[in-house]
């Protein structure tokens, strides 16, 4: 079991869409090792989704959230908080709510702790005015692997154990937020807005839209995920799914049925151990939902991911764009892949 | 055993924290009295022939529909039928079932009609209007039926279950969360008198038991919320079986995620997730509960086994370098352990009791957490962790039956 030390800021910045405009963000950015003296350089940095952070059963995970302060709003003092949504058995001190336990003032440090109890896909995200700071983009990705997760033995590859069924090749996020723009904007111009006229008109996975989620990860400063997936024809490959949109989702790989082996971090199992496990085409999310599914890597070739929701395939109003992403199947000349997403 | 049930159609007022006061229909059980939102709650046992009689004081045909359960007959006077959709003379759905309708004499007697069912089934079930659902439901007419198995016992541990003994839903307390939406222009259009086309509904306010946070913390019948008497805090003591029975009142689903830990989903509906001796139940941390459905759920908390003399291993720094709470108010202790009560900042008002743990139950809809904007507001509440034995005798909920 490991100690996991991570840093992560909290701070603002500035992500882009396709079309070539600027959005203005709330996020995190990874200070893990950063020198003290360097960690004013990392304000208005702020990245969507934030780091990936990723844990095994039995870890010891300390986690310090420094509020850097928000340098195109100097104005905003908002603290921050972080939440691990899902987490079970949580103490009120590390969960992140405000109105029921602490947070955290600009300047200022806390430091997290989470020993992780079960497997799964979860979320971490803000809890400070949540309406406010989700929508503006702090979140992010949070895998959880099981105590006997060994990436060399195929059969401890997996995302619940040895034996539950879930062996994969290559994983991969699919991270579902909305951008109202208007909001954004609002927000930016020192402006109040009513979150209840609240309408998207960008839909994101791993922060990015269609076409910018098929370009390679890196190629966007602040957005670092790429949502293109890529395996060989016979992999397991797994999608690990995050719904942390306002908005209630539906997404479809066309020619590739999915195996649900997991649902808000947890294996669908009865009270007797029952496999509840199933199939679907066409995956269907609420807000705050995780989902884990597999798939059998079909003949080589490109297959669409895209969100049933037809209108949502859209960047303000024109498409294609949105929630749209690839599948590459190739026939076998892909080296195994270092790291989820990748 | 039979029981008879009178209800009472009318109109009333609601209160909204951010000082706003919302026109209502609603039913209520005793003549004269305003309407509340929710309706009564109904809680019968299997097997019983429940009665329930409306009278209706609206200035519209009204009717209760009862979806889950089955044999429903309506009597209006000649003789209970079954009961059926209404159509009128040309053949256009006016009506799901059969209505009370209104005399156009406000100062006769108004419009009575019996509803009677055999309560089959154990569960949890929505009773509401059928007539002009779109408008009459988000006005407010809809209400929670529980219906108890047939050898429930609530003083014995095996038998005080959701659905009967060795079903594996015993439960130690048990709370009711009926959650909708409001849409205040509609129903400021229904109190003047003025059109509204449904098409236009863009709900402003968002409910848990008729009320929008923090008065869904509020305790039960709070005096200065006379037509909103259900609280939605829901409160425990680790370990404990918390069963957390969800209704969708309204016309949109909402994704409904508690902190602290995962529910397992035991019933949908009214229907036990079990077939024959195959288990379906599954757990879950964010339940996406469709207008019109129910969802059974226990809740355990067992919490990390931190107390003082198993400290956290972190430090907890000084509070002058902490946000505590939001505006001045906080559910905090101020201590990280349960039972321990310690400092709050001078000019923060603590609402803790004990030293019990919040956690947080809400829409993760976010919106739907503000009250027309402004959060905290909305579909939310707190699960209160207390310590053991703290918080008396187990709750178990009551009504009208």
């Amino acid at each position: 079991m490991a100690t996991i030390n991570k840093r992560f800021g909290a701070t603002d910045g500035y992500i882009r869409v396709p079309g070539g405009s600027e959005i203005y963000i709330f996020g995190w950015v990874d200070l893990t090792g950063i020198p003290e003296n360097e960690i004013f350089s990392y304000r208005g940095k702020a990245q969507l989704l934030g780091p990936l952070l990723e844990a095994k059963v039995g870890d010891e995970v300390y986690l310090t959230l420094t509020n850097l302060g928000m340098p195109v709003r100097p104005d905003l003092d908002d603290s921050h908080t972080i939440h691990w949504h899902g987490f079970p058995n949580q103490i009120p001190v590390w969960d992140g709510v405000p109105e029921a336990s602490i947070s955290v003032l600009v300047g200022r440090d806390f430091v997290y702790y989470y020993k992780p109890l079960a497997p799964g896909t979860y979320i971490y995200h803000c809890h400070f005015e949540p309406v406010e700071h989700i929508q503006m983009g702090m979140v992010g990705p949070l895998l959880v692997r099981p105590a006997d997760y060994d990436p060399g033995n195929p059969a401890y590859k997996t995302a619940y154990g040895h034996g539950t069924g879930t062996e994969f090749d290559r994983e991969y996020f699919i991270f579902l937020t909305e951008l109202d723009t208007r909001a954004h904007q609002q927000i930016e111009a020192v402006q109040e807005y009513d979150w209840t006229d609240y309408k998207p008109d960008y839909w994101l996975n791993n922060g990015r839209s269609y076409p910018d989620t098929v370009e390679p990860s890196g190629a966007l400063p602040y957005q670092p995920y790429s949502s293109l997936i890529r395996a060989n024809s016979g992999d397991k490959v797994l999608l690990r799914f995050v719904n942390l949109g306002y908005q209630q989702h539906s997404i479809e790989i066309l020619g590739v049925p999915l195996h649900v082996i997991g649902q808000d971090a947890q294996r669908p199992l009865g009270l007797n151990g029952e496999n509840l496990s199933y199939r679907k085409n066409a995956l269907y999310f609420a807000a705050g939902q995780t989902m884990d599914a597999i798939f059998t890597a079909p003949s080589a070739g490109t297959y669409p991911l895209f969100n049933r929701d037809y209108h949502k395939n859209v960047n303000a109003g024109t498409a294609p764009g949105g929630m749209v992403s690839e599948i590459q199947i190739l026939a076998g000349s892909l080296p195994p892949q270092p790291g989820p997403g990748q | 055993m039979i029981r008879n049930i009178n209800l009472w159609v009318t109109d009333g007022y609601i209160s909204i924290p951010d000082g706003n006061s919302i026109y209502i229909w609603g039913y209520t059980d005793a003549a004269g009295k305003r309407a509340q939102v929710p309706g009564p709650r109904i809680v019968v046992n299997q097997g019983d022939v429940v009665n329930i009689s409306i009278t209706n004081t609206l200035p519209e045909a009204t009717s209760v529909v009862f979806p889950g359960q089955s044999g429903v007959t309506a009597d209006t006077g000649s003789g209970p039928q079954p009961a059926g959709p209404k159509y009128d003379g040309g053949g256009n759905l006016v009506s799901l079932t059969d209505f009370a309708d209104y005399p156009g004499n406000p100062g006769g007697n108004p419009p009575t009609i019996t509803y009677t069912f055999t309560a089959h089934r154990p569960g949890t079930f929505i009773y509401e209007s059928g007539t002009n659902p779109h408008k009459q439901v988000q006005m407010g007419l809809y209400g929670a039926i529980i219906v108890r198995p047939s050898d429930y016992d609530p003083a014995v541990p095996a038998k005080k279950t959701a659905y009967g003994e060795n079903t594996h839903t015993e439960f130690d307390r048990e709370y009711l969360v009926v959650v909708s939406e409001i849409d205040p222009v509609l129903h400021q259009a229904v109190e003047q008198g003025k059109d509204y086309k449904i098409r236009d509904f863009l709900p402003r306010y968002w409910t848990m038991n008729g009320r929008s946070a923090p008065d869904t913390m509020n305790s039960d019948n709070a005096g200065y919320m006379p037509n909103q008497p259900y609280g939605a805090m829901i409160m425990a003591e680790p370990d404990e079986k918390v069963l957390i029975r969800y209704a969708g009142g309204g016309i949109e689903n909402h994704p409904l995620h508690p902190h602290g830990n995962h529910t397992r989903i035991v019933a949908l509906d009214g229907s036990l997730l079990k077939n024959g001796t195959e288990d379906l139940s599954y757990k879950k941390f964010t339940v996406l509960v469709g207008a019109g459905q129910t969802y059974d759920q226990v809740f355990t908390w067992s919490g990390l086994g931190y107390n003082p003399s198993n400290p956290i291993p972190t430090v907890m720094p000084n509070l002058r370098n902490l946000g505590v709470g939001d505006a001045g108010w906080t559910m905090w202790s101020g201590s990280p352990y349960l039972g321990e009560k310690g400092d709050v900042p001078v000019g923060v008002t603590s609402f803790n009791q004990v030293g019990e743990y919040h956690f947080m139950v809400h829409s993760h809809e976010e919106m739907q957490i503000t009250n027309w904007g402004e959060f905290p507001g909305g579909m939310m509440t707190m699960i209160a962790i207390f310590p053991t034995g703290t918080l008396g005798d187990a709750g178990t909920i009551e009504g009208l039956g």
